[in-house]
């Protein structure tokens, strides 16, 4: 009579001797367990939901959650996949030695659920050690300072639970039914296949050029950022279908072209190099191919959530030119006066002192525009690069503003332009103006605004010919037409929350609330806002928890993709050593020197190895241009800025690279010799 | 003139903590004049393939010395053993150690490429070699797509190319089928009337009535040897499965 224990200790056993595959197995189902585990428990974490901009937050790690399951389940059957091609012979064995298939599926059960269960505790153990660690990180990121306990997430542990049994559950049915499908003899044999030499494709080598170059010809031309955005993701599968053809059949292709310059092929170094690559290449293409576009999604995403969040200062007088800035809606001339009086009076109760103030009234509006022509943009986006953003100021206001003398008569008008010079005649809605002059700059202009398109100031004689325009817009627009409003702006120095607090004090005094009893006798409250009133120093907390949660994202997921990345690499070497054994001995038989053998080992190896790496920053440097153009959009604007956060991000990721390289070449010696 | 001289040849293989040691050979000594063809045989365990691998100058004896045309092994150093070895060795094994990621011709050159000799030059002695072998025809192909007798002629293509003085073939045979091993051991012949001296380890009594002169090694001794004389294969087939029925049932040493 058997034991009841046989089962569980052979497939203990099991995983013990196979523990140079099953080890990197474990650790990557302990490391995609704990980063969901910690994922969900932010997202649950009460604590953090009060801060501000917690809704984006959550909408993020939502997301986070998503792509982390859907990774984890594509990624662990991926590597079971792998680990079963390596032991079919194993199986095939005790097949052979009488195990029936249903002994078979029992010890296999039994490994699954020692593994599993092993690595969902290891797992959610390391998960609820490093959450705290986490969500510091993330508080500091966000920059928000609240205290928080030691705690462990009850949702956490039910949803990764949940999430890793049925993984595991669909992986052992998986293997099952690979079992259950395959003759013993077949099992034996397992992975010797024979393989033939791979054809050369030359199509698919030319349609995978042309998509790459097509990918990078958009990213390099594309000047409109907000045609960058749909373009990017165009450039994107471009890039994606040309790594795929070109590492399938480039490769091959280009590897038989040297093949047949005889005086190139027949030294020493090439001749081993280029025969074992093209084998190489055969079996790693896909594998080779979905680590460089891993690396470059890593790259892309860490690079630009890192600029982002660095960049926030930047963004932020992107956006808010002014500590404080008051808009007032459709204003009449009394109401202005009154209103900047009230404001005046509210900052200095505050005990501040305004600096740059400006106080105008202006048309601001969005138009169409060729070679001084502006018409209505009729928001059919396909003329996207030639659009622009107008604004309207009076004379008197530009004086005040300025005080310069205008002198403009009817039918003249100052201009300044952020974009292609308009000319000497311009035409405002088929209205026809002259420029008396051209100027150099502009108090309320944003140039800042001005890199995602065009903006032109232009100087009015009057009031009665900015309503004239404004008439007109209306005409061209409907309902969708701009306002003539009033703008306060000012700059202030002194701390952060009295500047604050005073914005908050002068959206207040702009409020009207009154009551309002209607026919049932039914009092209401009627809130009527009669400006809004924007301040930088509070939008900056919102932004930092916006970029902030990017940013966490970012690390998060690169880390993820990274682990992938390391993964793949490491499976693939150890196949690799494993046929290329038998290869080396036989050509030190030959007459080829161990230094020779480790020469041209560690030349191919290192090869397959940067490859991908290599690929990916070739990716980078095309999309760099597009990338800025799409981050402008994001208001980041700083190109020095961003570029350094892409070396960066690529020496850091280089850094990885090295180091598994360095772990994996060890392996792999150590296979071969 | 002697090509190979192997006096007193011992190995004792130690275990890997120095446990038990287990001697593969006690004391060889025989030595091979240019030109000839010697068969050495022995049952599973007699230390054939320690005996092959010390005269390939892939393992060292624990006692005695091999000297290949003057040259004591010993003295090679270890980095110039490599190209030692391409330039005096010539290999045939049992399951032709082929690479299967060159093609045929590739395989042939192999050696010349290691030894970094000019392409023109490797052309012209490619051509010549496959021509009297008979592998010109399958020169572009891949391993996979030819048959074993022709593996085994691209592996003694490899082995001849380099021109070296002993050529070793390891169970040349093993892997084929008995037409195919016929034309080859008549191949080994042919060769061996032009000059090229073999050595060639087998148990195949078939394989060893080939050859001029057969040791016999038991125990990690050369026990016997038989000579050729003016001896038909048939007749010498009769006198080598004699002696081995006297080995296998224990006879006097007469070496």
């Amino acid at each position: 009579m058997r034991k009841r224990s046989f089962y569980p200790k052979l497939a203990v056993m099991n995983i013990k001797n196979n523990g140079k595959f099953y080890f990197p197995y474990l650790a990557t189902c302990v490391f995609t367990i704990a980063m969901f585990y910690i994922n969900v428990f932010i997202k649950t974490n009460e604590g953090i939901m009060t801060m501000p901009g917690a809704d984006t937050l959550e909408s993020f790690l939502g997301f986070g959650i998503v792509i982390i399951g859907i990774f984890a389940a594509i990624f662990l059957f991926y590597t079971n996949s792998f680990l079963m091609k390596r032991r079919k012979k194993e199986i095939g064995l005790y097949n052979i030695l009488g195990m029936g298939k249903r002994h078979i599926a029992k010890m296999l059960f039994y490994e699954t659920v020692v593994t599993g269960i092993a690595v969902i505790v290891i797992g959610l153990g390391v998960g609820i050690l490093l959450s705290k660690l986490v969500l510091l990180l993330l508080i500091k990121l966000l920059r928000f300072s609240v205290p928080f306990g030691f705690t462990v997430s009850g949702a956490g542990i039910s949803a990764s639970l949940i999430l890793f049994a049925v993984i595991f559950v669909l992986i052992l049915l998986f293997n099952l039914l690979q079992i259950r499908l395959s003759k013993p003899i077949e099992l034996l044999k397992g992975g010797d296949v024979g393989q033939r030499e791979p054809k050369t494709k030359v199509i698919l080598t030319a349609f995978g050029i042309i998509a790459l170059a097509a990918a990078y010809w958009i990213a390099i031309t594309t000047k409109s950022p907000i045609q960058a955005v749909f373009l990017f993701f165009i450039s994107v599968v471009l890039v994606i279908v040309g790594t795929y053809a070109l590492f399938t059949t480039g490769s091959i292709t280009a590897l038989k072209l040297m093949r047949r310059n005889k005086k190139f092929y027949y030294q020493t170094k090439h001749f081993t190099a280029v025969s074992g690559m093209i084998y190489r290449m055969k079996q790693n293409a896909v594998g080779l191919a979905n680590i460089c576009i891993l690396s470059t999604m890593v790259l892309v995403t860490l690079s630009t959530t890192v600029a982002l969040y660095v960049g926030i200062e930047d963004i932020l007088s992107a956006r808010y030119a002014n500590d404080i800035s008051v808009t007032l809606m459709s204003p009449d001339e009394g109401m202005r006066e009154q209103t900047v009086k009230k404001v005046k009076q509210l900052v200095s109760a505050h005990g501040l002192k305004p600096t740059n103030w400006l106080d105008y009234t202006a048309l601001s509006l969005s138009a169409k525009h060729e070679s001084g022509v502006f018409t209505a943009d009729s928001a059919n986006y396909s003329g996207v690069q030639s659009a622009c953003w107008l604004m309207l100021v009076t004379a008197p206001d530009y004086e005040r503003m300025t005080g310069e003398e205008t002198a403009l008569a009817p039918g003249e008008v100052l201009i300044y332009s952020l974009g292609p010079e308009p000319g000497d005649n311009i035409e405002l809605f088929k209205m026809p103006f002259t420029v008396k002059r051209h100027l150099t700059g502009f108090p309320a202009a944003n140039k800042n605004e001005a890199r995602i398109y065009a903006i032109y100031c232009i100087v009015v004689p009057d009031e009665t010919t900015l309503r004239v325009i404004y008439d007109k817009q209306t005409e061209a627009y409907g309902t969708n037409r701009s306002e003539i409003t009033g703008y306060i702006k000012m700059d202030i120095d002194g701390e952060d929350e009295k500047i604050i607090d005073c914005a908050k004090a002068i959206e207040s005094a702009l409020t009207a609330t009154s009551i309002i009893t209607d026919k049932n006798g039914n009092a209401r409250t009627v809130t009527e806002h009669l400006a809004y009133v924007e301040c930088k120093q509070a939008a900056s907390a919102d932004t930092y928890a916006v970029y902030g949660s990017f940013l966490f994202l970012g690390i998060f997921l690169g880390s993820l993709f990274l682990m992938a990345t390391i993964l793949i690499i490491y499976y693939k070497q150890i196949t690799e050593g494993y046929s290329d054994k038998n290869r080396f001995a036989i050509m030190q038989n030959v007459g080829m020197s161990r230094q020779e053998v480790r020469q041209s080992i560690r030349s191919q190896v290192l090869t397959v190895f940067f490859l991908p790496l290599a690929a990916a920053c070739l990716h980078i440097a095309f999309a760099f241009s597009i990338i800025v153009r799409i981050l402008a959009l994001f208001e980041l604007t700083n190109v020095p800025l961003f570029f350094r956060c892409t070396v960066d991000t690529i020496a850091v990721f280089g850094i990885f690279y090295a180091l598994i390289y360095a772990v994996t070449a060890r392996v792999y010696y150590k296979i071969v010799s | 003139m002697t090509i190979l001289d192997v006096k007193n040849l011992k190995k004792i293989y130690t275990t890997r903590f120095g446990g038990t040691q287990v001697q593969a050979l006690s004391d060889v000594t025989f030595s091979v004049e240019r030109g000839e063809f010697i068969a050495i045989m022995g049952e599973s365990g007699s230390g054939k393939t320690t005996l092959l691998n010390i005269l390939a100058s892939l393992d060292k004896p624990t006692r005695g010395e091999v000297r290949l045309g003057g040259k004591n092994l010993a003295d090679v150093k270890e980095k110039d053993i490599a190209a030692f070895r391409r330039d005096n060795l010539g290999f045939v094994f049992q399951d032709f150690n082929l690479l299967d990621t060159f093609s045929v011709g590739d395989n042939v050159l192999l050696p010349l490429v290691l030894a970094g000799v000019n392409h023109k030059e490797m052309e012209a002695r490619l051509l010549q070699i496959a021509k009297k072998l008979g592998i010109s025809d399958i020169l572009k192909k891949f391993p996979y797509e030819v048959s074993g007798g022709q593996k085994q002629r691209t592996a003694i293509a490899r082995a001849l190319i380099t021109a070296p003085q002993l050529v070793l073939a390891d169970e040349p045979t093993g892997a084929l089928d008995s037409n195919s091993a016929g034309s080859l051991l008549n191949l080994f012949s042919r060769i061996n009337a032009e000059g090229q001296t073999i050595l060639m380890v087998t148990h195949s009594v078939m394989a060893a009535s080939h050859a001029k002169r057969i040791l016999f090694i038991r125990d990690g001794e050369v026990f016997h040897q038989l000579y050729r004389g003016e001896m038909s294969n048939e007749a010498l087939y009769q006198k080598i499965s004699g002696t081995l029925t006297m080995l296998a049932t224990g006879g006097e040493r007469n070496a």
